[in-house]
């Protein structure tokens, strides 16, 4: 399963990355059919902060741990190495609309778990033995998994959005061991900047 | 080569073989169906077709079959011959969940050739799943359990699904072992609804549970705490502070605890209260403990909010409160030796050690201290439980208390009397004497009694005096003697009392009492009473005490005067009722009926009195006879013909008005402007009327003339003028009917009378003046209608040459000048003195001339 899945999401991010082109689109017309499997719970909203804060109160420790397990030079070259220089990070806008909250979030979520994503593939061959690492990114992005989840059911139950198009980073399969390094440690440094900023919002 | 041999004639062998087999093996038909499955006590019904070469072989065909099950013979009446070659047979209500079915032949007349057989497997379809639910223990993954419901007797698949409302997660089939519970593989994700259901299927059917929606976090089994551990405080020794280690749910969900504590080797647990540990926290501190006492905790926990499960008990943590100082004295007494040797005596004092809960604490030691009588102090400290001491003869004062770290108990006391007590027991004087037992071990419990060496009767009486008095009886109390009067035990009291003039009469009443009532009283009677105690030896009276009984009783008297009242009472209303029946009887004699002028009805009749009014006639109007003196003017409306004497007086009015303008008016005025208001629409007809019918009263001098003869007596009436009068020239709904006059000519007769007199300046060229005075001053709207109807007032009544020109000044002034009153006032002056120059008679107009009552003359 956990094979499938570090295959998946690269395969996502190529397929992706060829039809975003870098820059997001627009959400899609209202038009669009949003359907889901079954009626979205009432207290979405509720869940959605608890989940913000849940991801919130983990992301240093989960830096912390990233940079750790990677040895020297990251520990003491954070603001080198692991400063929040994501370029292409989907913006975020804390006072917006709840709707054009959610649409960012959306995206936001849907970067930082296609990252994590990158970032688990490569810690698991880069280091195998830092089990509390990959149980910790696991965990985060099974999160993200079922914040999108709950964000989409709330797009479309009150706001008909039936789809929003995202956009991710950079794939990091083609990178030496040092870039895959320290891009994972940067984008872990812009999620617990970000995950902050939007935790707050709602 | 041999080798070569033996493999060939083996094969040979199976070759042959497996020919004769097939040969063999090859059926003479089969059974349809082949494998079949059905519900328990249904019908099944099986069919057996032979084949042709068969049949040829043995000479038989469809009737030569026969069923057997379970090598049982099928009865022939469940056989049905369907032709030649083919036979069923049907089976009701199968009860065997296995039944073993055979087509067979007889062959050769007798004999029985096995065909064809099948296993009948019969069960049930499987039940809805009912009770769901899901836990998630933490850390792992989540679990799913149900009740699967019947017995199926079949093989039947239980999947468990799930999913988000974006996705659909794995199936979860159960195991062969574990058919009422399945856990899924992924990782439960907190705070995104789930939805969950279970399917049951086997080969009779397939059925759905119901779903179930939740959170993954509210069926989250957390883990227990751990690192438990106990402290006490040096402080407080009835406190133990426990503390411990949260799982890491705590970092998702708030958390209540469950503590339990006992002491140890007790076997029941006390609990915490659940409101002291309904929130998240790492320790707790117990309180209300023993000292010096070991306790055993665990502790469990579960979200806030009470959804989920509950942890498993954390491993137990044991801790042992702090000391303190013994909470009693050590139990004491003394033993003396008999043997006296020069002047001193042995004495052996001993006690017994506290136990533990008593203790509370490590027992260091005890401190005996010895004080002879008025005399020194001796210490001593000991660690045994007794203590061996010569004395002298005299008498002691014992003290013990026991000691341990944190401090002393209180102290135990004994006398050890002197050597040579002898006491002096004095008569008539009561004594408490207390036989205490010893035995090895210590003091048993002490017995006691009272006693008097000799009884004398008592020093006083009792002291008696009364708690209630009533008619024929009397509640007596008084208080126990005291001990020292009583020189004996009390046997008994006598209660003596008499009137003044009767006999004395005694009553004994047990010692016990004190209290008596004296029945069989005299009412309103003096008594005197005494009471006298009584020992073994006699009594002593007590003080005499007096008393009146009362000469009613309670509630005697309201009994008399209640009925009395309401005798009253009802004679009373009896007779109001009467003269409210006969009421037209009384009045007839005794006040006749007087008629009311304030009812007359003279300033409402009018010739063109609405129907409703019925004053058509001077008959009706006059019916009552009170205004025969008042000469009434019938006018007759004519829409053309003008009046010139109208004109004429109108016109000398106008000149007057021009020079008299801002004089104070009187009542004429008023009434020359209340009599306008006819003239101005018919439509406040009603409200005319009825502000008549509720206004007071006024005197109205009523002109018996007719237009300008004089007449032959002035008659002062009553009439219903609407008050005030000059307010109602202004009144807002009169005003608002303004527009109608221009544009409603010939409406009501009354009308045409009025527009007859003021046709001739409608057609005048001064009237455009006026409408450009209206457009000019168009400051406010609603002083222009309230002009117009001043304006129309004047119309009505005056008419003169002069009237165009008043308006222009009046409109003017109201539109940026005072109130319309001053307006109004003006107008009334001029009126006057127009009618008084021209010689006039002194009569004037109606004050109120509504519609259907008084023109204006």
């Amino acid at each position: 399963m956990k094979v499938l899945a570090a295959g998946v999401v690269p395969l996502l991010l190529v397929l992706h990355w060829k039809h975003g082109a870098g820059s997001p689109l627009p959400i899609t017309p209202v038009n669009a059919t949003c359907a889901t499997r079954h009626p979205c719970h009432s207290n979405l909203m509720s869940q959605i902060r608890n989940q913000l804060a849940q991801l919130n109160s983990s992301a240093n420790a989960l830096f912390i741990l990233y940079y750790t397990a990677q040895g020297e030079p990251f520990p003491n070259n954070l603001d080198k190495l692991c400063g929040p220089n994501v370029t292409d990070f989907p913006p975020f806008h804390a006072n917006g609309t709840e709707k054009a909250k959610l649409v960012e979030l959306y995206r936001v979520i849907a970067y930082l778990g296609a990252s994590l994503g990158n970032i688990t593939r490569d810690q698991k061959l880069l280091n195998p033995n830092a089990l509390s690492l990959h149980s910790k990114l696991n965990t985060t992005a099974d999160v993200m998994r079922g914040l999108l989840s709950n964000v989409l059911c709330r797009l479309c139950s009150k706001y008909h959005v039936a789809h929003v198009d995202v956009t991710y980073g950079p794939d990091t399969s083609g990178k030496d061991v040092f870039q895959k390094k320290k891009l994972g440690c940067q984008l872990l440094g812009k999620y617990k900047q970000v995950i902050a900023v939007v935790a707050q919002a709602f | 080569m041999s080798m070569l041999q033996i493999w060939l004639v083996q094969a040979l062998f199976i070759f042959l073989t497996t020919g004769s087999m097939g040969q063999l093996l090859d059926p003479c038909g089969h059974i349809n169906p082949e494998s079949p499955v059905v519900h328990l006590g249904s019908n099944f019904t099986a069919v057996c077709v032979l084949k042709e070469d068969c049949m040829d072989y043995f000479h038989v065909n469809a009737n030569f079959i026969v069923w057997k099950m379970s090598h049982f013979t099928i009865p022939k009446e469940q056989y049905t011959i369907i032709n030649k070659t083919a036979a069923s047979v049907t089976l009701t209500d199968v009860a065997s969940l296995n039944i073993q079915l055979t087509c067979n032949i007889l062959t050769f007349g007798q004999i029985e050739q096995n065909i064809y057989g099948i296993t009948l497997i019969s069960g049930l379809p499987p039940e809805k799943p009912k009770n769901l639910n899901c836990i998630v223990n933490e850390g792992r993954k989540m679990m799913c359990y149900w009740d699967p419901g019947r017995e199926t007797y079949l093989e039947t698949n239980f999947t468990l699904k799930s999913e988000w409302a974006t996705e659909k997660f794995a199936d979860c089939k159960t195991k062969r072992d574990t058919p009422t519970s399945c856990t899924v593989d992924y990782s439960p994700v907190y705070f995104v609804n789930m939805e969950v259901w279970v399917e049951a299927e086997n080969a009779l059917g397939k059925v759905t549970s119901d779903h179930i929606n939740f959170d993954p976090v509210d069926k989250v089994k957390p883990n227990a705490p751990h690192n438990l551990s106990v402290s006490n405080s040096e402080e407080l020794s009835s406190i133990l502070k426990l503390t411990w280690i949260n799982s890491n749910i705590k970092n998702v969900i708030r958390l209540k605890y469950d503590i339990q504590y006992r002491t140890k080797g007790a076997s029941a647990w006390s609990q915490i209260p659940p409101e002291d540990t309904a929130s998240t926290r790492s320790s707790f501190t117990v309180q209300d403990l023993k000292p010096f006492t070991e306790y055993v905790f665990r502790i469990r926990c579960m979200k806030e909010d009470g959804k989920g499960f509950w942890s498993d008990w954390s491993e137990e943590a044991s801790g042992i409160t702090y000391e303190d100082r013994p909470s009693k004295a050590p139990s004491f007494w003394y033993k003396i030796d008999p043997s006296h040797t020069h002047g001193y005596r042995s004495v052996q004092l001993m006690w017994k050690t506290l136990p533990p809960f008593e203790a509370n604490g490590k027992i260091l030691g005890y401190e005996v201290t010895l004080t002879r009588w008025k005399s020194r102090l001796q210490n001593y400290t000991v660690n045994d439980s007794k203590l061996t001491v010569n004395l002298t003869n005299d008498r002691y004062i014992a003290t013990l208390t026991a000691r341990n770290a944190v401090g002393r108990s209180a102290a135990s006391v004994l006398t050890i009397p002197a050597c040579d007590f002898q006491g002096y027991l004095a008569e008539s004087t009561c004594y408490l004497i207390t036989v205490t037992p010893v035995y090895a071990d210590g003091p048993g419990s002490p017995e006691s009694i009272k006693a008097y060496l000799k009884q004398a009767p008592p020093s006083k009486g009792p002291t008696v005096r009364t708690k209630k008095v009533g008619k024929n009886e009397a509640v007596l109390e008084w208080d126990q003697l005291p001990v020292d009067v009583q020189n004996g035990f009390i046997r008994n009291y006598t209660i003596f009392y008499r009137t003044n003039i009767g006999n004395e009469t005694a009553v004994n009443v047990d010692s016990s009492h004190t209290e008596y009532t004296l029945s069989s009283l005299t009412s309103d009677t003096l008594y005197m009473v005494r009471m006298a105690a009584y020992t073994d030896e006699g009594g002593k009276d007590g003080p005499e005490f007096t008393f009146t009984t009362p000469k009613f009783a309670q509630g005697e008297i309201e009994a008399i005067v209640v009925p009395v009242c309401l005798a009253f009472l009802l004679t009373t209303l009896l007779g109001v009722l009467f003269c409210f029946n006969k009421r037209d009887l009384i009045k007839k004699h005794i006040w006749p009926n007087v008629p009311d002028p304030s009812k007359s009805h003279i300033a409402q009749w009018s010739p063109h009195t609405p129907p409703r009014h019925n004053f058509n006639s001077k008959d009706q109007m006059y019916s009552d006879g009170n205004f025969t003196d008042v000469s009434v003017v019938e006018i007759e409306a004519n829409d053309k013909k003008p009046f010139p004497e109208d004109l004429k007086s109108l016109e000398l009015f106008k000149k007057e008005k021009v020079s008299t303008e801002g004089h104070s008016s009187g009542i004429g005025g008023s009434s020359c402007m209340s009599s306008s208001r006819p003239s101005i629409s018919s439509s406040d007809e009603n409200e005319s009327a009825q502000n008549t019918s509720s206004t007071v009263q006024y005197s109205t001098v009523v002109h018996s003339g007719y237009r300008h003869q004089v007449p032959s007596v002035q008659v002062f009436s009553r009439s219903e003028s609407t008050q005030p009068l000059l307010d109602s020239e202004e009144r807002p709904e009169d005003l608002q009917l303004v527009d109608n006059v221009d544009g409603s000519d010939g409406i009501l007769p009354r009308q045409q009378y009025f527009k007859q007199n003021c046709s001739q300046h409608e057609t005048s060229p001064d009237i455009s003046h006026f409408e450009r005075s209206n457009q000019v001053s168009s400051v406010n709207e609603e002083d222009f209608i309230r002009l117009k109807q001043q304006q129309i007032s004047g119309i009505s009544q005056s008419c003169g040459s002069g009237q165009m020109k008043m308006f222009q000044e009046v409109s003017a002034a109201d539109a940026f000048g005072p109130g319309t009153e001053g307006q109004g006032e003006r107008f009334k002056t001029a009126e006057m003195e127009a009618v008084l120059d021209e010689g006039m008679p002194k009569s004037y107009l109606p004050q109120t001339v509504r519609q259907g009552g008084y023109m204006p003359q």
